[in-house]
């Protein structure tokens, strides 16, 4: 009965010629759009040194990671920051002034003032978060009593970490562009579409939800073995959908995703998983017709893609700044965010961040969906 | 005789409505069970629930002699539901829905190869197999929605109201097939608020509204319970009042009524009452046209019992 339902699903799903429109044909004409649209600009876009401050207190000072991170950032042919050491007043004045895009001021933790939105005051703040996640890490090894402390060991990883090149990379590099910038949020939006064919599919096997669900709801299928092929069967459709986009924006549209082909994968396979696991529970809780839950997905979709930078790129920044918990939900943004993370880290962290906070995603809402599906009998259908 | 289906108690409301209230029959096997009530009355609602869709709030239902629950798999694979929504597959062809629907009781091939050809045979679908629901008109439509719920030959079967917006052709091939599932040997509820496929199919019937059961029994049995034996109408050109109080004092006469040149007589007793009718109107040199006699309907039960028509 598992195969036999998910046959029948996987058909029912390719035959549907809208959802077919909206999880196949719609990324790939959108693809397509952004291509025309910014080929442009990506011919002209490199990133350059970023001018910057750094308020001399005496934390800053007295603290060798901070002082020599940024100072090794700051040298060489092609540095990431050109920096100068200044008083408050004058950082002030030269952000004003715009001759820097932002300051840094260390006190107890880092503060950065930035004048406006932007790439480059966002890598700016990336690289102080992460310099400052290294330097709580070394610390908290230094405070916990329970480890016999290796001071030589500590003062060995200071060393690797100050003097190392940052763990970002060199992101003058061709890749980092609008035009990738879209098509990340592009695949975002593709991987959450499959929420629709979540949703139609369980949709069909829900006595309170459709004519045909409470069919198969008087049949002997238990429900668990119908909602799994049925949802199994929905997961196939999306990733070959993703495939064919993939295939579409690398041979035809000619996008280079860079050297971490199997990690893109992996994101857009977690977020799709993200993105299905939204329909079912759309579709197990909200007691409306499909073209009503269909929009509904479209409109998350989209708001959570316009949120994480489809329509603008400056958005992000403008949330990440203000509301930088409506991206840490946002699963468009968790996915776009894991694509930057491929691209300007060195290091996976927080890429595989980005997926398990995916995950997390997935399950509260497959835990959520459980709740309600778990439901034999109905109060009313 | 066994029963098939035994309800007790039944009693289920929505918010402050009681749909079911406080319903007890019982379905003996072989037998086309009617229940007759119109819309609203708890027909379906009942169904739902023996099916163990719908939570109720009270009494037991059993089938097969076990009781009903969502996971009694054993009793479900022998039951076939016809649902009064069309439920079938846009995106399948007429093949298909039956053997995805089918292929959850039946798991052999080729043995479900069988049961959808007789399927499609007793619908009358057999040209039909390539077609998609859109293409079907609204009578073919049906006919697939029941071939869906019955192709994997259960023992027991709902149809719910599955001739409602059904072309004439169509109805008829529906009632012709229901009455072959019977020959073969299935139990069979039907659902309906059009008597006249009540009278023509059910064995017994019920008699529901506001989920009461009003009345039960066989056809005859009901229509016992009505006052009137024989229903006339009469054309006839301005009449005058003072004939009409002379046939209401005819013998047997229950009531009569005049309007829009039309007289309406019912009688208590007597199947012959017409004769004395004409006799009298020729005697008063009374010219008439058309005359209609019938024996009393479902309706006219219905209509005893609750002071309203069927389809109000």
């Amino acid at each position: 009965m598992f195969f036999h339902n998910f046959k029948y699903t996987f058909l029912t799903l390719f035959k549907n010629k809208m959802l077919i429109f909206w999880t196949f044909a719609f990324p790939i004409l959108l693809g397509t759009f952004f291509q025309m649209a910014f080929q442009d600009i990506e011919n002209s876009e490199t990133l350059h040194t970023m001018n910057i401050a750094v308020v001399k207190t005496d934390t800053f000072e007295n603290h060798n990671i901070w002082k020599e991170t940024i100072q090794n950032l700051s040298e060489g042919s092609d540095p990431l920051f050109s920096t100068v050491y200044v008083n408050e007043e004058e950082a002030k004045k030269q952000l004003e002034e715009e001759n820097i895009i932002g300051y840094l001021k260390l006190e107890d933790t880092p503060k950065i003032v930035v004048k406006k939105s932007g790439i480059y005051q966002t890598i700016f703040k990336s690289v102080i978060e992460e310099i400052n996640a290294q330097e709580l890490m070394l610390n908290q090894m230094i405070q916990n009593g329970d480890f016999a402390v290796d001071y030589s060991t500590i003062y060995q990883k200071i060393e690797e970490i100050t003097k190392k090149e940052a763990p970002i990379l060199n992101i003058s590099r061709a890749n980092l562009s609008y035009t990738m910038i879209e098509f990340y949020t592009l695949i975002a939006m593709a991987a959450l579409y499959g929420g629709i064919l979540g949703m139609t599919a369980i949709n069909q096997v829900l006595a309170n939800m459709s004519h045909n669900g409470k069919r198969v709801a008087v049949s002997p299928v238990s429900k668990g073995k119908l909602v799994l092929s049925s949802v199994l069967a929905s997961y196939i459709v999306q990733l070959i959908g993703i495939a064919l986009l993939f295939i579409f924006t690398i041979f035809v549209l000619k996008v280079d995703y860079g050297t971490h082909l199997a990690l893109v994968l992996l994101l857009a396979l977690t977020g799709s998983l993200a993105g299905l696991s939204m329909g079912v529970t759309i579709a197990s809780i909200l007691k409306t017709s499909e073209n009503v839950k269909t929009g509904i997905i479209i409109s998350i979709t989209m708001l959570g893609c316009f949120l994480s930078g489809m329509m603008g790129i400056t958005m992000k920044y403008i949330i990440d700044k203000n509301i930088p918990i409506l991206n840490k939900i946002n699963p468009a943004s968790m996915i776009t965010d894991g694509f930057y993370a491929l691209y300007y880290y060195d290091t996976l962290d927080r890429f595989y961040f980005n997926i398990v906070s995916l995950l997390l995603f997935a399950a509260i809402m497959v835990m959520i969906s459980i709740f309600y599906l778990r439901r034999q009998k109905y109060d009313s259908i | 005789m066994k029963n098939i289906i035994e309800v007790k108690n039944l009693t289920k409301t929505y918010k402050q409505l009681k749909a079911v209230d406080n319903l007890t029959f019982e379905v003996h096997e072989g037998e086309i069970l009617g229940l007759l009530g119109p819309n609203g009355s708890g027909k379906t609602t009942t169904i739902n629930c023996i099916l163990s869709l719908l939570k109720y709030d009270a009494g037991s239902i059993s089938i097969f002699g076990c009781e009903m629950q969502p996971n009694a798999y054993d009793i479900k694979k022998e039951i076939g539901v016809v649902f009064q929504e069309v439920a079938v597959f846009e995106e399948l062809n007429v093949y298909d829905n039956i053997d995805y629907f089918c292929g959850l009781y039946i798991k052999d091939k080729k043995l479900r190869k069988t049961y959808i050809k007789e399927a499609l045979e007793l619908v009358g679908l057999e040209e039909f197999q390539k077609f998609y629901p859109k293409q079907l008109s609204g009578g073919l439509l049906r006919r697939l929605n029941i071939a869906c719920g019955i192709a994997h030959k259960p023992k027991l079967i709902f149809l719910d109201e599955p001739t409602v917006a059904v072309d004439p052709q169509s109805r008829n091939n529906i009632l012709d097939g229901i009455q072959t599932l019977r020959k073969k040997g299935a139990t069979i509820i039907y659902t309906t608020h059009y008597m006249e496929e009540v009278e023509m199919l059910c064995d017994r019937i019920l008699i529901l509204d506001k989920g009461k059961i009003l009345a039960s029994g066989t056809n005859d049995a009901l229509k016992a319970l009505a006052h009137i034996e024989e229903k006339v109408s009469i054309e006839v050109m301005d009449l005058e009042e003072t004939y009409i109080d002379k046939i209401q004092k005819f013998k047997n006469v229950e009531e009569v009524s005049y309007q829009n040149n039309l007289l309406f007589i019912t009688y208590k007793k007597g199947n012959n009452n017409v004769t004395e009718l004409i006799d009298y109107l020729k005697e008063e040199g009374i010219h008439y046209n058309k005359i209609y006699s019938e024996r009393p309907t479902l309706n006219d039960v219905f209509l005893e019992l609750t002071g309203k028509e069927l389809r109000d």
